[in-house]
């Protein structure tokens, strides 16, 4: 039985080698063959990898131990969802899953009628290439369908920390994102290809570039989320090499979607859209696999699996040099001579790309240089949280700056004074809010209040340009989805820098029946129970909570002992009010009489993720809105 | 040189040196947020006693954790030469146990002790952090 199961699988992956190799005959002007559309070919690819992944879900699910992957990663005990999630929780499982994204966009595209036929074509074949090469590396450096000979009776199991609903979708969510760039990027290749980078390409680019910035972007948010609760340490980002392997795609991600609205609008920008495009997909490839195979957390796992990381590091490099050699032939093809006034909405865009970028730099700095010292001097050391602080406020300041600027200033020309004129309501209401707040509350210091004045005028002015109020009907214009985004960053800046000054924590010795206090809140520590689950044991207490004689809630933060594999975790309890969180950690009791308890309050991260899911909706709204109406004074 | 050869020229060389400043500005705040990692042999080795904020690792010695409530933790740390006798006042993370590798964050005093500000030990149970890997090798005292 598993030998067949093997055989069929791996026999859809061999077909979905051979189809990607049909699929790629444009690039060497192969034209002879016309059974199948491009389209019946990629219908192959998906199905061959689809079913090949619900082969992979249903092994899981059964818990056939005969398979490796099934027997290191699950465990018959395990609630449906974490064997489900198990299926992606691992190097192989994960790999198939991007490739099934990856063959997903391609027969989507191919489907689509927005391109000419020799462009798709083109584009269809660049992306069968990179379906090859992923295929080719799955079936020999990673193949989840290898067996044992051993009878197992039972698995291994998943790291209880993954074992997590939200982590369950995280990777998928991700994934779209990531991958979805590829389609960005074979869609760059074949503009270059063709020297056809201009307004058209554009218009084709777009909807897929938004939806895939999005789910980036929601993707990033979710391991935030989950970093955030489960992890107990009361921050929502740590500055992790993992964190910022995501960061940084998403940062060339944005400037990206800016200059395809760029090109679609004044058709300028060619090379540096194309740059961005190549980048970005680079980065997220980096993203990926250089986190799963280990490289980035440290160079030792790199050592031990040298096969994978290699291939990745070849891949990369393969793509990166072509690629660009590419451009370097092309780009005075397709750059088109501008003309654009200095104060026009171009300058403004570039600025910010140019303000992006060097955080890209930031970070990249910091993720890399450790590496760097441990690769050269074998000196282990690490960058402090303060160094990304410190360097990319101020960059953030300027970077709001012209964030308000932009969309104000028209394609052509505009007059500053004009501007000024016409938010003279919005900056005069700002300036008062943030002056008001600093006179009661003097925690501030003076980035902190630039950074909040700045973002209230940008929620105020992009709220006001995407919604026409016009006496009683509220209209929506176009460019709706532009505001909300914008509007969605103001909230999010303006919640991370009030975050972080008021944010309180204590940490407490409490026996059962005393009575905690943070700040204005009563932590009535009212119980401590042990009780035998499932698949681990739990040690939970009760706390309730109450602020000046009011009732908010309970409170069981919990330990759980998990059996397979032997681990230990904490569950974070936490009350969510509409100004901020209340929460409680609990440590492993370490003597009989008293627990240590940690409290933590955290305001306005309701806030923080209503920014986040407005600018993630800006994003869903542009792919979908892809209109082409212009304003009056934005015609050429 | 033609105008368009000499704009180009001049765009490049602005945003080269725009470009330099900001590198110079980064690596500069890049150098004084570095947190140096030290086993207890290197640790007295280079005698880093004073107010520069560094990480030690190693293994956590057997029998040496003790707490006097108020959840104030002592014990030391040992890569099999040296020990390092640690002070911690906090949560000690789930994963923290005796002859289990640890990361702390803290100060080496001038008497020998080090306070520590934070425990470091976020993952599974098999995870060593890999710079108490590289110092337990170094030491001959790492076991596969």
């Amino acid at each position: 039985m598993s030998l067949a199961i093997n055989y069929i699988a791996n026999s859809l992956l061999i077909l979905c080698l051979v189809t990607s190799i049909i699929q790629s005959r444009f690039l060497f002007r192969i034209q002879n063959y016309n059974l199948l559309s491009i389209s019946q070919i990629s219908a192959i690819q998906f199905l061959s990898i689809l079913v090949s992944f619900v082969i992979l879900i249903f092994l899981f699910i059964t818990s056939d131990f005969n398979f490796d992957l099934v027997y290191f990663h699950s465990h018959s005990e395990k609630p449906l969802i974490y064997k489900l999630s198990g299926v992606w929780g691992n190097h192989e499982g994960s790999m198939l899953l991007w490739i099934l994204i990856l063959v997903l966009f391609n027969f989507l595209f191919s489907l689509s009628k927005s391109s000419s036929q020799k462009f798709k074509e083109i584009t269809v074949a660049v992306q069968s290439l990179m379906i090859f090469g992923f295929v080719l590396f799955l079936l020999v450096l990673s193949n989840p369908f290898n067996i044992n000979n051993e009878n197992f009776s039972d698995g291994l199991g998943l790291n209880p920390i993954l074992q997590d609903p939200l982590l369950a979708i995280h990777p998928p969510i991700l994934y779209i994102g990531y991958v979805g760039f590829s389609l960005i990027f074979s869609l760059s290749i074949t503009g270059l290809l063709t020297s056809e980078v201009d307004k058209k390409w554009a218009t084709i680019a777009k909807p897929w570039v938004f939806a895939a910035w999005s789910f980036l972007t929601a993707g990033i948010a979710l391991g935030s989320y989950w970093a955030y609760y489960e992890l107990g340490w009361g921050g929502y980002w740590f500055w992790d090499p993992v964190e910022n392997a995501s960061l940084m795609p998403w940062l060339s991600a944005t400037a990206l979607i800016h200059c395809v609205v760029v090109l679609q609008r004044k058709n300028t920008m060619q090379s540096w859209t194309m740059v961005l495009a190549i980048l970005t997909f680079s980065l997220s490839l980096a993203g990926t696999f250089l986190v799963r195979s280990g490289v980035l957390n440290s160079v030792h796992t790199f050592a031990s699996d040298p096969g994978r990381g290699l291939f990745i590091l070849i891949f990369l490099f393969i793509i990166l040099s072509s690629s660009f050699i590419l451009f370097a032939l092309k780009s005075e093809k397709i750059d088109k001579p501008s003309s654009h006034n200095i104060s026009s909405r171009n300058t403004g865009i570039m600025v910010n790309n140019w303000l992006l970028i060097s955080i890209l730099i930031v970070v990249f700095l910091g993720t890399m240089y450790p590496l760097a010292t441990d690769l050269l001097y074998n000196q282990s050391l690490t960058v402090g949280p303060q160094y990304y602080a410190m360097s990319i406020t101020p960059i953030i300041i300027l970077f709001l700056f012209f964030m308000i600027l932009s969309p104000q200033l028209s394609w052509g020309e505009s007059k500053l004074l004009k501007i000024l004129n016409e938010m003279r309501y919005i900056l005069v209401s700002c300036l008062t809010i943030t002056f008001l707040t600093t006179l009661y509350h003097d925690l501030f210091n003076i980035t902190e209040i630039l950074i909040i004045l700045l973002s209230l005028i940008l929620i105020m002015s992009s709220l006001s340009s995407g919604l026409n109020f016009k006496s009683t009907k509220v209209i929506v214009k176009s460019n709706f989805g532009q505001s909300m985004a914008h509007a969605g960053f103001g909230i999010f800046m303006l919640a991370v820098v009030s975050n972080a000054v008021y944010s309180q924590e204590k940490i407490y010795d409490a026996k059962v029946g005393s009575k905690l206090q943070l700040d204005k809140y009563i932590f009535d520590f009212k119980n401590i129970e042990q009780e035998e689950k499932v698949n681990f044991n739990s040690i939970k207490a009760y706390l309730s909570l109450s602020k000046s004689g009011k009732d908010l809630g309970e409170f069981t933060p919990e330990i759980r002992f998990y059996s397979d594999p032997p681990t230990i975790t904490s569950e974070t309890s936490i009350i969510h009010q509409f100004f901020s969180d209340v929460y409680v950690v609990m440590n492993v009791p370490q003597n009989q009489e008293s627990i240590s308890l940690r409290l933590h309050i955290k305001p306005f991260m309701n806030i923080l993720w209503l920014g986040v899911v407005m600018i993630i909706l800006g994003g869903i709204i542009t792919a979908i809105l892809n209109r082409n109406n212009y304003r009056e004074n934005e015609i050429n | 040189m033609t105008d368009t050869v000499k704009k180009r020229l001049i765009k490049f060389l602005v945003s080269l040196i725009i470009f330099g400043i900001a590198i110079l500005i980064i690596v500069y705040n890049l150098r004084d947020n570095i947190v140096y990692f030290y086993s207890p042999s290197e640790i007295i080795e280079n005698n880093q006693t004073g107010s520069q904020i560094v990480r030690l690792g190693g293994l956590v010695e057997s029998e040496s954790v003790m707490s006097d409530g108020d959840s104030i933790f002592h014990f030391k740390i040992t890569d099999g030469q040296e020990q390092i006798s640690v002070k911690y006042q906090g949560i000690l993370p789930n994963l923290f146990a005796e002859e289990k590798g640890v990361v702390v964050e803290g100060i080496y005093m001038n008497d020998g002790r080090f306070i520590a500000n934070k425990v470091l030990a976020k993952h599974d149970e098999n995870y060593m952090p890999p710079e108490v890997i590289k110092s337990l090798k170094e030491t001959g005292k790492w076991q596969e």
